[in-house]
C-alpha cells in the first residue's frame, strides 16, 4: 500500500530524470546523424558544462546568464577543439580505434576537469524561487519544469536545424551517403566539425540545466553520457524523437524501480535495458533510419 | 676495378643480411599464422631466455613487481586478441571477466578453504560459463553496438558486486586470500610469482599458437574479414564468434585468478571501465592479429602507467593525451609500423649505396 502512495512522486521524478536523458541522448544523436560514430566524450561535454559554469559564477562574479553563456561558448569550442585533434586525424581509422580515442578524450577531459576545478561535487542555484510548489500530493521543483523546457526547446531547434535548413540536409546527407555527399560538394569533414560543436552546445546546455538538481562531479560525466546513449538507442538510434521518447522511458522505468527493488541497483537498469533492447529490438522503438549501415 | 668494387658490395650486403638476421631473430614471426605447424625456432629460444634470466639479472623487487602485473595484463591482452585482433568483434567487457575470475578465487580460497589451485581452474570455468550465457544473445551484434553491450554487462557486474556484500565484500573488498600454492610450494615472493605468470602465460601463448593454426583459428580470420563470406564458405559464423568469446573470457578468468592471490585483495575498483579500455589498447597497440605484440604493449602500457604515478595529479591527463597521439601516430601497432620502418631503412641503405657506387 505504501509503495502504490509513493508512485506519482516517483514518476514525477522520473519524468525530470527522463529529460535530462532526453537532453543528453540528443547530443549523441546529432553527431550519429552526421558522422556515425559514437562520442563517448559526450558525458564530459555535460559535466564541463555544469563545472564552468560554476566556476565562472563562483570565482570570478559573473550574473548567472552571463556566466552560462559562457560556460556554453567554451564548451562549445572544446567540442571543436576535440574535432580537429581527435577525430579528424583519425577520419579514415577503423571503429575500435575511434572507439579508443574518443574514450581517452573522455579520460582526459574528466581528469583535466578535476585538475582545474577539484574533485568536489558541485551544485549550482536554481534558476528560479526556490520553493517547490505541490499539485495534488506531489512536489514539484521549478528546476525540473525548466530542464522540460529545455528538453523540448532543443528537439524543436533541432527539428528546425535538419528539417528546414540547408545546413541540416548537407550534415545528414554526409552520414547517410557519404559518396553522394562527395559528389555534390559537401564538405564532409566541415559537417563533422559543426555537428561537433552543435553536439558540444547541447550537452553544455544539459549539464547546465541539470547541475541545479543533483550534484556534478568530475567523474559523473562517463556515467551520465551513457545514460543519455541509452536513451538514444531505446528510443530509436538516431532520431530526435526517438531519444526524447527513450529518455522519458527510461528516466520513469528507473524511478519506478526503486519502489521495488534496492536503490543500490538503480544503475544497473538502465544497462539491463540497453542489453534487452539490443537483444530484442536493435534499432529501438521508433525505429532508426540507419540501423543497416556500414557501422552497425 | 669492377672487382674491388664487387667485393666490397660483398661485404656490404653481408653487413646488412646480418643486421636483417639480427633483427629476425628479435622481432616476432611475420608469418606466425601462415606457416602450417609450429617449430621451435631460435627467436622462441631468444623470447625463452630473456624471460627466465631477466628478473635474475635485473634483480629489482620493484622491477619484479612490475612484471608480475605486465604479465597478469599480458594474459588479459592474449585472450582480447584472440577475440579483437583475429575474430575482428570488440569487447569493452573485458575487465568483468577477470573480476568473476579474482572473485571466484577469493571466495572459494577464503570462505570454503579450496586449495588455490583447484580455485585456479575453477575461476576460468566460472569466468567461461557466464562469457557463454551473455555471449550467447549479444554476440550477434556487431561494431559499436557490440561494444556497448559488452560494457554495459561491464557495469552491471560492478554493480552486483556492490550491491552484495555477503558474498563480495561489497565496495571494500576481500581481504587475506591466500598467495598461490602447489603441491607444499607457496609463491610469496615476488620473484616466484614472476616465474608462476610467466609461466602460465608461456602456456597460454603455445595454446593460442595452436589455436589459431587450426580449423577454427583460420576461421577467425574468415569471420574477421567478412562474415557473409565466412558463412558461404560453410563457416558457423555465430559458434566461432561465441567460441572465441568464450575462450577469451577463459583466459581473462585465469589472469583474475592469479590477479586476486598475487596482490591478495580484490575489490572493485579494479575492475572497472578504466581496466577494459586498457586492454583493447594494450591489443591496438600492440598489432591486431598478432600474439606477440599484445604481451609486449601490456608490458609497455604496465610501465608507462607506472612512470606516470611519479607525477599524480598530472599523471591521468598526461595518460590519455599519451593514449590519444599513440592511437593517431601508432593506428596499426607500434611494433607492426616500427618493423616495417626498420626492415625498409636497413634494405634502403644497402640499396643506396649500391646504386651511388653503381653510377661511378
Amino acid at each position: 500500500m505504501d509503495i502504490w502512495a509513493t508512485l506519482p512522486q516517483l514518476l514525477s521524478t522520473g519524468i525530470t530524470f527522463g529529460a535530462i536523458y532526453a537532453l543528453v541522448g540528443l547530443g549523441f544523436v546529432t553527431i550519429a546523424r552526421a558522422s556515425q560514430i559514437i562520442n563517448f566524450a559526450q558525458g564530459e561535454f555535460v559535466m564541463l558544462g555544469g563545472m564552468i559554469t560554476f566556476f565562472l559564477l563562483n570565482k570570478i562574479h559573473l550574473p548567472y546568464p552571463l556566466a552560462a553563456l559562457f560556460a556554453i561558448l567554451i564548451v562549445v569550442l572544446i567540442g571543436f577543439l576535440m574535432h580537429l585533434l581527435v577525430i579528424y586525424p583519425l577520419r579514415k581509422a577503423s571503429l575500435p580505434i575511434l572507439l579508443m580515442a574518443t574514450l581517452g578524450a573522455s579520460l582526459f577531459l574528466s581528469s583535466t576537469s578535476a585538475l582545474l576545478f577539484g574533485t568536489l561535487p558541485k551544485a549550482l542555484p536554481p534558476f528560479s524561487a526556490r520553493a517547490p510548489f505541490e499539485i495534488g500530493n506531489i512536489s514539484v521543483s521549478p528546476q525540473s519544469l525548466w530542464v522540460l523546457v529545455a528538453a523540448f526547446l532543443t528537439l524543436f531547434s533541432l527539428y528546425l536545424l535538419s528539417h528546414r535548413t540547408l545546413l541540416g540536409k548537407a550534415m545528414e546527407a554526409s552520414s547517410t551517403d557519404p559518396l553522394g555527399a562527395d559528389l555534390t560538394g559537401i564538405s564532409r569533414n566541415l559537417m563533422i566539425f559543426l555537428a561537433f560543436g552543435v553536439s558540444a552546445g547541447i550537452g553544455s546546455v544539459a549539464g547546465i540545466f541539470i547541475t541545479p538538481i543533483f550534484y556534478v562531479s568530475y567523474h559523473s560525466g562517463i556515467l551520465i553520457g551513457l545514460k543519455g546513449f541509452i536513451a538514444a538507442a531505446l528510443g530509436g538510434w538516431g532520431k530526435h524523437n526517438g531519444a526524447i521518447l527513450g529518455g522519458f522511458a527510461l528516466g520513469v522505468l528507473e524511478s519506478l524501480s526503486v519502489a521495488f527493488i534496492p536503490s543500490g541497483y538503480k544503475d544497473a537498469i538502465a544497462f539491463i535495458v540497453l542489453l534487452l533492447i539490443l537483444y530484442i529490438r536493435p534499432k529501438g522503438i521508433l525505429g532508426s533510419p540507419f540501423i543497416d549501415s556500414r557501422r552497425w | 676495378m669492377v672487382d674491388q668494387v664487387h667485393k666490397e658490395f660483398r661485404r656490404r650486403d653481408l653487413l646488412y643480411s646480418g643486421a636483417l638476421w639480427l633483427l629476425s631473430l628479435i622481432i616476432p614471426d611475420p608469418q606466425l599464422h601462415y606457416r602450417r605447424e609450429y617449430r621451435f625456432r631460435k627467436r622462441d629460444l631468444f623470447y625463452l631466455l630473456t624471460i627466465l634470466l631477466l628478473p635474475l639479472i635485473w634483480s629489482d623487487p620493484h622491477f619484479h613487481h612490475i612484471m608480475v602485473l605486465g604479465g597478469i595484463h599480458g594474459i588479459l591482452a592474449l585472450g582480447l586478441t584472440l577475440f579483437l585482433g583475429y575474430a575482428g568483434q570488440i569487447s569493452l567487457g573485458q575487465a568483468a571477466f577477470f573480476g568473476i575470475g579474482a572473485y571466484t578465487t577469493a571466495i572459494l580460497t577464503t570462505r570454503y578453504g579450496f586449495p588455490s589451485f583447484l580455485a585456479f581452474w575453477a575461476s576460468a570455468l566460472t569466468a567461461f560459463l557466464f562469457a557463454y550465457l551473455i555471449g550467447r544473445p549479444i554476440l550477434k551484434l556487431k561494431g559499436y553496438f557490440l561494444a556497448l553491450a559488452t560494457l554495459g554487462f561491464g557495469e552491471i557486474f560492478l554493480v552486483m558486486v556492490r550491491e552484495s556484500p555477503r558474498l563480495t565484500g561489497g565496495v571494500i573488498g576481500i581481504f587475506d586470500i591466500p598467495f598461490f600454492s602447489f603441491a607444499g610450494f607457496i609463491f610469496d615472493t615476488y620473484l616466484k610469482q614472476y616465474y608462476l605468470i610467466w609461466g602460465v602465460l608461456m602456456g597460454l601463448v603455445l595454446f593460442s599458437k595452436n589455436l589459431i593454426r587450426s580449423k577454427m583459428g583460420r576461421a577467425f580470420l574468415a569471420v574477421a574479414a567478412s562474415e557473409d563470406g565466412a558463412s558461404a564458405v560453410g563457416i558457423d559464423v555465430s559458434r566461432i564468434k561465441l567460441g572465441v568469446f568464450v575462450i577469451g573470457a577463459a583466459f581473462a578468468g585465469l589472469a583474475g585468478s592469479l590477479f586476486a592471490s598475487v596482490m591478495s585483495t580484490a575489490n572493485p575498483e579494479t575492475f572497472s571501465l578504466n581496466l577494459s579500455v586498457l586492454i583493447v589498447m594494450m591489443v591496438i597497440l600492440g598489432g591486431m592479429g598478432n600474439l606477440y605484440g599484445p604481451i609486449a604493449g601490456a608490458i609497455f602500457l604496465t610501465y608507462l602507467i607506472d612512470g606516470l604515478s611519479r607525477y599524480q595529479e598530472y599523471s591521468l591527463p598526461i595518460y590519455g593525451v599519451i593514449l590519444i597521439l599513440l592511437l593517431i601516430f601508432f593506428p596499426d601497432g607500434i611494433g607492426t609500423r616500427l618493423r616495417i620502418r626498420l626492415i625498409y631503412l636497413i634494405s634502403y641503405w644497402g640499396r643506396k649505396r649500391r646504386r651511388e657506387k653503381v653510377e661511378l
